[in-house]
């Protein structure tokens, strides 16, 4: 940059019929490029200083579609894949029910990139300083005049010839910007540096509360939940099915007593498949009171001071698979029945889980 | 043309009523007598929103809404007629419904006597407040009184409630009566919306076919652009309003609402609704969303002539599943189509040559006219 070049030669009217009445004659010079400064938004003059269009358009498209994108796969990962709650029936992939989401994302992604887009990659903000800023005029076209300006493009700018313009078309009280401090803007390493400590910040937050909520569901703030008055309204638990009725895919669970179902045999076969089905629903509900060994030692035992079964105990080693069935099916003491909201598969695969526990608790030479 | 179209098309329409039964044939001019009104009466919305808000951007384009706006003529004449559908399509007035209790608990509105003061009021109502704002601007064109402007920006707001009331006893009465169990609150602003919607395509394709004409030169991109704009936003107001509906229903999942959709969602009807979907929403949405659409004029007359056909999709997905599992389209419907788009287009032609193309007598049409976005 040449020392000490002008940064542009600003003049002002007094009427934006005159401002727009100058632009085409002082575009027509071509002695720099041509900048108004209004109060207010004039109609006709983005034409005449002949504005391209602006990019914004497409950005908010692209990114609008994205967030469609986004919130679909988000909930159908979490709704069908990761962690499937059927709710009032309905098969969790529905993708009804994801429209609303993908409606909400789609508007913030697009008014986000709408307005961040607008502001910091047209109008290259945040920028606390520019040459106009210093001049007399920028008062005078804040409030009622209206000013046009002249400014250097490349290297050679004549600032005289270009004060010599605006005064043909009939600009008052000429000056000439200068161009000494260049424009301090934020360095981009900054930006890039407090846009990653922010993403790393929320991906902090967001794995914190994962497992937080995964690995101690009983701790505050979690057990704030448990806090409320309206759990004992409700039942605790399950709510039983209506009387009479038979879920879709379920088959009715006929025996009252324990002894009744001791003969059940478990119908799966003991492959990892099946066991790592008896760990997940095992993980999602059992280990709350059981804990993760089964040994009836967990964390919500502190919160509920309840004393839940010891799975490892003589008692329970000593129950056959029909009779673990039952428990789950009907519930025990203060275990409520969660058989209702399992599948078939689900609760058998459960049982081998529990008696691979049992086993590892139990181990004797031959198994290792 | 239009003439032998209409005679051919009229032809067709009447031997429906002997060779396919009287079911077909007052479905079909049911949905016919809901497309005519629903046009008419959106573009009477049109005029009337000027009225009341004191558009300027609008008034040159007035005149064209006016003009869409006396299909309500025909479509009256045409609901009248449509009276004696009741029998044939409406369940409730069969022998049969003082058996259903559902249906015989809502006797007290759904009475032949009381349905046809209703939809007689209606149209009375409607003709009237066509006459106040088309006609009285038709003679202002000669008078140039301002104080007809001041009357017709008077009754304005009467006419909101008019329009919002009895769009919605059409939307209760003529739609949802065919299912007398079914039941939807929100089916009055679905109503309202494919209406206005059909109003302002029309009134794009009347002020296109002027343009073409090399009349309504002084029109400039910035008042194609404003009603581009409004056939954008009522695109996306219809879909809203539509899911709104679906979506509760599917969840709540409740028998006596459900059936409506259910029937509407399986077999052939599922490709119907599919492509409402598509025809009404995502190709619309999609061709109106550039800045560039909403200010061409040819390239609006496409769309507005593919929102016109999706409002006929949208009417005929409304009634036709009544008749059962398929969906019936051949040559009764292609008649009853060459009927009433004929029976339209003679009676827009007559309109075209009343008045000016532009209101002429309003003292905001100078303003009107040096609208910038």
């Amino acid at each position: 940059m040449a020392e000490g070049r002008a940064f542009g030669v600003l003049g002002l009217f007094s009427d934006p019929a005159l401002l727009l009445a100058a632009v085409p004659k002082l575009r027509a010079r071509g002695l720099g490029r041509v900048q108004a400064y209004t109060p207010y938004p004039v109609h006709g003059l983005g034409e005449a200083l002949g504005l391209r269009r602006s990019p914004l358009g497409g950005m908010v498209l692209v990114m609008g579609l994205l967030g469609t994108a986004t919130a679909f796969l988000f909930q159908w990962w979490m709704n069908s894949v990761d962690y499937p709650l059927f709710t009032g029936g309905k098969d969790p992939s529905s993708w009804q029910a994801f429209v609303p989401i993908m409606f909400e994302v789609t508007v913030l992604f697009a008014t986000f990139t709408a307005g961040l887009g607008m502001l910091v990659l047209l109008n290259k903000l945040p920028a606390f300083w520019h040459p106009f800023l210093d001049s007399e005029a920028s008062r005078a076209a804040t409030r009622d005049r209206f000013a046009l300006a002249i400014e250097a493009e490349g290297e050679v700018f004549d600032a005289a010839a270009a004060e010599a313009a605006l005064m043909v078309v009939g600009a008052g009280s000429i000056e000439v910007l200068p161009g000494l401090p260049p424009p301090r803007r934020v360095p981009l390493e900054t930006l890039l540096g407090l846009a990653a400590g922010g993403a790393v910040a929320c991906c902090l937050a967001g794995a914190a509360m994962y497992w937080g909520v995964k690995l101690f569901p009983v701790l505050p703030p979690m057990s704030h939940m448990l806090a409320q008055p309206r759990l004992d309204a409700q039942q605790r638990g399950r709510r039983a099915p209506a009387e009479g009725s038979v879920a879709r895919g379920r088959l009715p669970y006929p025996f009252e007593k324990p002894e009744q179902a001791r003969g059940l045999g478990n119908p799966l076969p003991r492959t990892e498949e099946v066991l790592r089905l008896g760990r997940k629903v095992f993980a999602h509900n059992c280990l709350i009171c059981h804990g993760p060994l089964a040994d009836g030692t967990p964390i919500l035992t502190a919160a509920y001071g309840g004393r839940p079964a010891n799975l490892q105990s003589r008692k329970y080693l000593g129950l056959s698979d029909g009779e673990i069935y039952h428990t789950i099916m009907k519930g025990e003491n203060a275990m409520p029945r969660l058989g209702d909201g399992f599948t078939e598969d689900e609760r058998w695969a459960v049982i081998h889980y529990i008696r691979a526990l049992q086993r590892a608790q139990h181990a004797k030479d031959g198994d290792l | 043309m239009t003439l032998a179209m209409t005679a051919l098309g009229g032809l067709a329409a009447a031997a429906t009523f002997f060779v396919c039964g009287p079911q077909r044939f007052w479905a079909n001019w049911l949905v016919w007598m809901l497309m005519l009104l629903s046009a008419g009466l959106g573009a009477l919305f049109l005029t009337a929103l000027e009225h009341l808000t004191g558009a300027r951007w609008s008034v040159p384009l007035r005149r064209s809404a006016e003009r869409v706006s006396g299909l309500l003529v025909p479509a009256c004449a045409a609901a009248v007629l449509a009276l004696f559908a009741l029998p044939v399509l409406y369940p409730w007035a069969g022998p049969e419904a003082a058996h259903h209790p559902l249906i015989a608990a809502k006797a007290g509105w759904l009475n032949v006597p009381f349905f046809a003061a209703r939809a007689l009021a209606c149209a009375a109502l409607w003709l009237v407040s066509w006459r106040v704002f088309a006609g009285g601007s038709l003679r202002q064109d000669r008078s140039r009184d301002a104080a007809l402007s001041e009357r017709a920006r008077r009754y304005a707001p009467f006419f909101m409630v008019v329009m919002g009331l009895t769009t919605l006893v059409v939307a209760f009465d003529w739609v949802s009566s065919l299912s007398p169990e079914w039941y939807s609150d929100v089916i009055g602003v679905y109503l309202f919306a494919g209406s206005f919607l059909a109003g302002l395509a029309a009134v794009t394709l009347t002020v296109g076919h002027l343009k073409e004409r090399g009349r309504l030169t002084e029109l400039r991109f910035d008042h194609v652009y404003s009603l581009g704009a409004w056939l954008f936003a009522f695109t996306v107001f219809w879909s809203y309003i539509a899911f709104a509906q679906y979506l509760l229903m599917w969840y709540a999942d409740l028998p006596e609402e459900v059936f409506w959709y259910a029937q509407r969602s399986r077999g052939a009807w599922r490709g119907v609704s599919l492509a409402l979907g598509l025809l009404h929403f995502v190709i619309p949405f999609f061709a109106l969303l550039p800045r560039d659409a909403k200010g061409d004029l040819r390239r609006l007359r496409w769309v507005a002539a593919l929102v016109l056909g999706a409002h006929f999709l949208d009417l005929y997905w409304l009634v036709f599943p009544v008749l059962g599992a398929r969906p019936p389209f051949s040559w009764p419907e292609l008649g009853f189509a060459g009927f009433f788009i004929g029976v339209s287009l003679l009676w827009m032609r007559r309109a075209l040559r009343q008045g000016a193309d532009m209101p002429v007598g309003d003292p905001g049409l100078a303003e009107g006219l040096a609208f910038k976005l």
